[in-house]
């Protein structure tokens, strides 16, 4: 008694269907890994996606959740396991995984635990996409990322960390704010270590091609009288301010992460300030992650735009490349 | 001196307020609140986003965490306030504030604490937003409709229950499944209360107008050898299996609310299943809202498309509707 489908369909095409051409994996089904997942989603980047974590339950329900929407989405298989086969030909891999700051605890201390659960994630990732670009968002993401390159063993290229992505987009709106215009129309890059020591590059924030500097020759000096300076302290602060008042960031990371996406699956070419392997630029020696201009298509970071940088800006790249540096030299079996 | 904004930019009019066309309030932060915030804002539906909540620390928390996402949006304007003013000139609020059920609470009991928290929402969005359409998340669903309609004193058209929006869509995702199809190809219509005693439509199932029910004459039925009735079974069975697995659900009704607001804003004139004031119909005799296919435009709920139901599935809409009477004339509006 043949079945409705039998009824109602004649296969025309015989033989397995062809794999996925835009798979992306997001491994951590925390906020910011869910948060990157529904940017991914709705903007239909991907035509798979494969969540993975280790709380098992919590990622069957939010693989459930994201499956029930796909009469709204254009992404026909959503897939979720423990188990890592499940993000097998995957062209991008995502990694939010990893622990937070308990208070009062050392940076050192964190980065080790983080590279402990990397040691687990990242080879078996490696098995399963071989060709992937892997893009580590989890913190400290400059560090993080110079650990999953070591452990992937993939080409410095196809490894990339979000970095500074977020901290540009936050300035830009900042700046955009103070200047009444879309923060799309104002050009403003930082870059270097994300977080704290992020270098805001004054020299070239323009608004349709007119420098600001030239404007005003001491922005983002102390003797400022416009106080310039403090709209980069603001983006230093602000995700401290956030996870004050919310307890987390999630939104603007999963809307930053998903931009990086889109510029890798399609093929774009557009320039990111994204975390990549700044050895041999600006003076630095070691195998340190910082955030420059990067070029994104889809082999990954295919250039790296060259800064004119003034001596003051180079000298806090290096500063953090030392930092970096004094950290990664003590970290344990890579 | 002139500053750099001087410097750089002319303003070359005269100032006026500008009032936003296609501005969206969304009542409650929580999960829903805010997958049904992100859905809108990535699908760029609106040119203003308003957040309200009585939690002010996480209110601002997330306002500030859309805004830093602004570089990558199309919605230049996100405000929020535990002051309802900040809703002014919506064209459409969202609610999905109000308590959830503690373990071992009655309906009724979660039903009349909303009603109070409602009290205290309805007036304060009519206040600033007089000509908006009122879209109701928080659950029970059809009853808190049926109150946002009595508090508002909004006309019928304007106060529209997301309803079995979200059933029909599960629905259909796990017909696709089943015969391997993408949703928006298998149709298929999920009425009723939303929740436990929804009712699908079987004779209007269909792929390219196929009708399912015609190859399979026992399809909904315990006879049926494929069965499909567990389809429904599951769809209703979905939400707590979510919530139970992850704590609660928020992506896909996120997703399905940003569709309503859609059409809405966008004046479409698609049909959805929603829930809205449905006396007089099917033998309904009270004022009671459910969910049936309705006609979604700039206006509001403009039309009800007729279904031809079958003697019991109208028995069972009657049954939801004498079930929902009963709690809501209890109610202290």
């Amino acid at each position: 008694m043949a079945t409705v489908q039998e009824k109602l369909i004649t296969p025309i095409a015989g033989g397995a269907s062809e794999g996925p051409r835009n798979k992306v994996t997001v491994v951590g089904v925390g906020q910011v890994g869910m948060a990157c997942a529904i940017s991914i989603l709705l903007r239909e980047l991907p035509d798979e996606l494969a969540l993975v974590d280790v709380v098992e339950d919590r990622l069957k329900g939010e693989m459930m959740d994201l499956q029930h929407g796909s009469l709204f989405l254009k992404t026909p298989k959503i897939v979720a396991d423990k188990d890592y086969t499940v993000t097998a030909g995957s062209r991008i891999v995502i990694v939010t995984a990893g622990v937070r700051q308990q208070e009062g605890e050392s940076r050192l201390n964190l980065v080790q635990r983080n590279v402990n659960i990397f040691k687990h994630i990242i080879p078996q990732i490696v098995k399963h996409s071989p060709n992937c670009i892997l893009v580590v968002v989890s913190n400290p993401v400059d560090i993080m990322t110079y650990v999953t390159w070591k452990l992937s063993g993939l080409p410095k290229h196809r490894v990339i960390g979000s970095g500074c992505n977020l901290d540009s987009a936050r300035f830009r709106y900042l700046m955009a704010e103070k200047l009444s215009v879309h923060p799309t129309s104002f050009h403003g890059w930082i870059l270097g270590e994300h977080g704290d020591s992020s270098v805001p590059v004054w020299s070239g924030a323009n608004v349709a091609g007119v420098n600001l500097q030239t404007l005003n020759p001491d922005i983002g000096t102390d003797q400022d009288k416009e106080g310039w300076k403090e709209t980069h302290k603001m983006v230093v602060d602000s995700a401290y301010e956030v996870i004050k008042l919310k307890g987390y960031t999630n939104w603007a990371i999963g809307m930053s992460v998903a931009d990086l996406t889109e510029s890798l699956t399609k093929n774009l070419s557009r320039i990111h300030p994204v975390s990549t392997m700044v050895k041999g630029m600006y003076g630095i020696n070691e195998d340190v992650y910082l955030s420059l201009p990067c070029v994104l298509n889809n082999s990954g970071v295919s250039s790296v735009i060259n800064m004119t940088l003034n001596a003051e800006e180079v000298a806090k790249l290096k500063k953090s490349a030392d930092t970096l540096w004094g950290i990664q030299k003590d970290l344990k079996d890579l | 001196m002139a500053t750099v904004k001087e410097q750089l930019i002319e303003h070359v009019m005269k100032d006026e307020a500008s009032i936003p066309r296609s501005k969206v309030t969304v009542v409650g932060v929580g999960a829903v609140g805010m997958a049904c915030a992100v859905s809108i804002l990535t699908k760029e539906l609106t040119d203003e986003l308003a957040l309200v909540d009585v939690i002010e620390d996480k209110l601002k928390g997330e306002m500030m965490d859309l805004q830093h996402g602004g570089l990558f949006l199309r919605t230049p304007k996100i405000v929020a306030d535990k002051d309802y003013s900040c809703t002014a000139n919506s064209k459409l609020v969202v609610v999905t504030a109000g308590a959830r059920q503690q373990e071992g609470e009655s309906r009724l009991n979660l039903v009349q604490r909303n009603v109070n928290i409602f009290k205290f929402i309805i007036p304060n969005i009519v206040k600033y937003s007089p000509n908006c359409i009122i879209l109701v998340v928080s659950n029970p669903v059809d009853i808190l409709t049926y109150v946002a309609w009595k508090l508002s004193g909004f006309p019928r058209n304007r106060v529209i229950g997301s309803g079995c929006n979200l059933d029909s869509a599960r629905f259909r995702y796990l017909m696709g499944e089943k015969l391997n199809l993408h949703p928006s190809s298998c149709h298929g219509w999920v009425i009723g209360e939303h929740g436990d005693s929804s009712v699908p439509v079987w004779s209007g199932v269909n792929v390219a107008g196929v009708s399912l029910k015609n190859l399979n004459p026992d399809m909904g039925t315990d006879k049926d050898k494929e069965n499909w009735k567990a389809v429904h079974k599951q769809v209703v069975e979905s939400a707590y299996e979510v919530i139970k697995l992850k704590g609660y659900t928020s992506w896909a009704i996120g997703m399905s609310v940003a569709d309503l607001v859609e059409t809405i804003l966008k004046n479409l004139r698609k049909v959805h299943p929603v829930s809205t004031m449905v006396q007089g119909m099917h033998g309904v005799k009270d004022e009671v809202f459910l969910s049936v296919p309705c006609v979604l435009s700039s206006s509001g709920l403009s039309d009800v498309v007729k279904m031809t139901l079958k003697s019991d599935e109208e028995e069972q809409l009657r049954k939801s509707a004498d079930t929902l009477w009963g709690i809501q004339k209890e109610l202290k509006l």
